[in-house]
């Protein structure tokens, strides 16, 4: 699949969310307590969860939260990843090593753990919306270190390359051989660890949040929604129960696809 | 392969085996052997020194007592007791030994292991649990003036007396043995760490059925130790097992669409799933909102907005039973049947809340000094129904204008909370294995305790209606008289339903299922549940798998 038709798809997803949830007659948070379960109907063209919410809005929702926010929190873990590589390679001798040993030892922290951790010393006030927006910047917070050291490889090469020696005796400051120079020939590879992220963060949200840590409720999530998939009584009673895990693996599949259209063009 | 391909394909991973894990094998079964699943292993076979569940049921399985709880009537039954004498305002307790009694090794049981048995038992080096309900126990007298009368002398008069006999296991004088010497059905002949405990019938067991044959009539009992509920039902299904006690509604969905002749309703459970505000002074919150929690009309206004027929309804799928009070009416000793508590009325609600100096601006909830009144309900992540219940509440609430946060956490983080920082606005949890005596509830509603959850460890009682009912509980604790006692209860039943510091949701029914080839079987909402009558319990020799 082209990386045009991947991104078409991703977007028609998105655009398709979109319209559902500007035009749903009731929002995701809707309970209709007396269609509990119910099945896919001209209403409720996908059924109704174990609460009786739309089970098509929510799955919309949980679409655009998961997407959003993992783009988001890629592309915050990216932009550290690339200030860690870049002060690696371009800061002073022993910059490198102090870095890079930072970013082993923040990889083999249990990020389960310190997810966890994170997620229960939030304020309890905090609304859905904001624990949407802590959790994906937890995932941003500790998913940078992968990233840096690829960065800082990828840095370093470009330190000793004949045009960045002729920069700097061309008198360019920092932030212009940065801004004209590093971040252009650095794009190959910050673009495909940016779009590595992505998948990477939604899987991560979906597993805390079918810990039953993730985004609050009512706010709809894949983690949320994927906790139905726990329940034996409930897979046996409408399989639209499976229609989150579906559309989770199709997006993970395009984003995937396009990663690896992106990786072998750049 | 990328890491978020290796990450997607390690949870399919997982799910699969989880999935496969459910064909688990249990240990071949005897003839004549009742089989069922324990979650974990009983920490002792010591009767002695039980405190936990699966030791509890051990004990009850094998362990001869003076008189048994009858866990469908709530009275005490004698056992090895013949009859018992209470004198001198209830500090002399005379009690009478059946005659030719025998331990399960062929051994006579006279009154001097009875004797021994109780002092063991009221020691404080063996840390008996239900020595601290004689009071006093190092100053219990226990003497034998012939080989079957036990006398006790007690410093002050215990109440319920035969009903703590009921957890005392009589052993061989000087022998005790961990369960392979007993008194009761069963003797523990096995048991294999983190596999199973076995059981085998006594062959001296005193009682005996109707027709006079001897009891009890199976063979033996198998405990697995198993903790899935997964595999349990899959083992039940294929009638590796007999019966299964606590299912939660989700699992008995399953079973009574597959083996619709095995599941039981019994109910009303003793249970409780309740609601209540931090109103501790200690509280790390704002005084405004000390000052919401603590207004018996916002507790009402509340109390008022849950549907919870709803809760039962949709969180349990109907095997719930809305809760009004701190006792289950299935405890029929003890439930105030003429209990008047807040009905579900949210017009009620909002004009209560009005009076109290509450108004509205578009959805939104604001006290009299213009603070939006916003909380958070805290309950524990894994437990579905709760989760459901919160946000089935949420919504309730949004229609008087409470905005409301859910916060699920893992219960180290949340005890943490609750218990030393008292950091949290609102709790959902519930109460589990619930004693039908309301003496065993002290800690939770004398004002001084730290397990006073809306308020714990006060100094003195924060309002009045917390001193009367530290009052009460301490009439109906002290007091002999079960008339006296039961009114206590009942005004203590009543000022909860008043004051609401805990609101009551729903009992959650008690759910069992049990395989057809049983016979004989009692279900009893109090523990141990289906197997309260296991010497009459017998399972058909018909073969195995006839569980549909």
């Amino acid at each position: 699949m082209s990386k045009w038709v991947s991104a078409a798809f991703l977007l028609a997803l998105i655009l398709g969310a979109a319209v559902l949830l500007a035009f749903a007659r009731d929002d995701y948070a809707h309970q209709d307590r007396d269609a509990i379960m119910a099945p896919a109907t001209a209403q409720h063209w996908t059924g109704t969860d174990e609460l009786g919410r739309d089970r098509t809005v929510r799955v919309a929702g949980a679409l655009l939260v998961g997407l959003l926010g993992a783009t988001a929190a890629a592309a915050i873990t990216t932009a550290i990843a690339a200030c860690f590589g870049l002060l690696a390679a371009f800061g002073p001798p022993m910059s490198a090593p102090i870095l890079m040993f930072l970013s082993d030892a923040f990889l083999s922290l249990p990020w389960l753990f310190l997810l966890m951790m994170a997620r229960s010393i939030l304020p309890l006030t905090a609304s859905p919306l904001e624990t949407a927006v802590a959790t994906f910047l937890v995932l941003a917070a500790l998913g940078w270190p992968a990233c840096a050291r690829a960065i800082w490889r990828g840095a370093d090469a470009l330190r000793s390359s004949e045009w960045v020696i002729q920069g700097r005796a061309g008198g360019l400051k920092a932030s212009q051989l940065v801004r004209l120079h590093l971040v252009p020939h650095l794009r190959p590879l910050l673009l495909p660890q940016f779009l590595m992220c992505v998948p990477a963060f939604i899987v991560a949200e979906a597993n805390l949040g079918a810990l039953g840590l993730g985004v609050g409720e009512p706010m709809p999530s894949w983690g949320a929604m994927l906790l139905e998939l726990d329940n034996s009584a409930l897979l046996a009673r409408s399989h639209w129960v499976y229609l989150p895990i579906v559309l989770l693996v199709a997006v993970l599949l395009i984003l995937e696809s396009l990663t690896t259209e992106v990786e072998t063009h750049v | 392969m990328s890491s978020t391909s290796r990450s997607f394909f390690l949870s399919a991973g997982l799910a699969a085996f989880a999935a496969i894990s459910g064909t688990c094998q249990a240990a071949p079964r005897q003839p004549g052997e009742i089989a069922w699943a324990i979650h974990y292993d009983p920490k002792t076979f010591d009767p002695a020194k039980v405190d936990e569940q699966a030791s509890e049921l051990v004990r009850y399985l094998t362990g001869g007592v003076l008189f048994r709880l009858n866990r469908q009537t709530q009275e005490p039954e004698p056992q090895l007791a013949e009859s018992f004498r209470v004198s001198d305002q209830g500090r002399l307790i005379a009690v009478r030994l059946r005659e030719g009694l025998r331990f399960s090794d062929g051994s006579s049981l006279t009154s001097a292991d009875v004797a021994w048995s109780l002092r063991r038992v009221l020691a404080p080096s063996t840390g008996a649990v239900v020595a601290e309900e004689f009071l006093s126990p190092r100053e219990v007298v226990v003497d034998t003036p012939d080989k079957l009368t036990l006398r006790l002398h007690l410093p002050k008069p215990v109440i319920g007396i035969a009903k703590i006999f009921d957890e005392i296991a009589i052993e061989p004088a000087n022998r005790p043995s961990e369960g392979r010497v007993t008194s009761g059905p069963f003797t523990v002949t096995g048991y294999k760490q983190g596999q199973y405990v076995r059981l085998s019938r006594n062959p001296h067991y005193w009682r005996r059925d109707n027709a006079g044959g001897p009891l009890p009539y199976a063979t033996g009992i198998r405990l697995d130790i198993l903790n899935s509920r997964e595999q349990e039902i899959s083992l039940f299904l294929r009638g590796e097992y007999d019966l299964i006690d606590g299912l939660s509604p989700d699992y008995y969905a399953i079973l009574a669409q597959k083996s619709p002749r095995s599941v039981r309703d019994l109910g009303a459970s003793l249970n409780t799933e309740q609601l209540w505000f931090n109103q501790s002074s200690r509280a790390a919150l704002p005084e405004f909102e000390i000052a919401w929690f603590r207004n018996k009309t916002l507790r009402v206004a509340v109390s008022e907005a849950i549907h919870r027929a709803d809760l039962a309804r949709i969180a349990y799928s109907g095997h719930a039973t809305p809760a009004f009070s701190f006792i289950s009416p299935a405890n029929t000793l003890w439930h105030n049947n003429n209990l008047k508590y807040p009905h579900e009325n949210t017009a009620d609600a909002v004009r209560m809340l009005a009076e109290a100096g509450f108004h509205r601006s578009g959805t939104q909830l604001y006290d009299s000094s213009g603070h939006p009144v916003k909380f958070s309900i805290l309950t524990n992540s894994g437990n579905a129904a709760r989760q459901k219940m919160a946000v089935l509440i949420q919504q309730d609430l949004a229609a008087i204008g409470m905005q409301v946060t859910i916060v699920a956490l893992d219960f180290p983080a949340l005890i943490e909370r609750l218990l030393h920082k008292q950091d949290y606005e609102a709790c959902l949890l519930g109460l589990s294995d619930v004693d039908a005596d309301p003496s065993s509830m002290m800690n939770l509603w004398i004002s001084s305790s730290p397990n006073h959850q809306w308020n714990p460890s006060e100094t003195t009682p924060a309002t009045e209606w917390e001193a009367e009912i530290d009052k009460q509980m301490n009439l109906q604790a002290s007091s002999s008289s079960q008339r006296i006692r039961k009114l206590a209860v009942d005004r203590v039943q009543q000022i909860v339903a008043d004051q609401q510091p805990f609101i009551y949701l729903v009992y959650p029914n008690a759910l069992q299922a049990i395989s057809p080839q049983l016979e004989g079987v009692q279900p009893a909402i109090l523990s141990p549940g289906p197997v309260s009558n296991i010497d009459a319990i017998r399972r058909e020799q018909s073969p195995q798998r006839a569980a549909r």
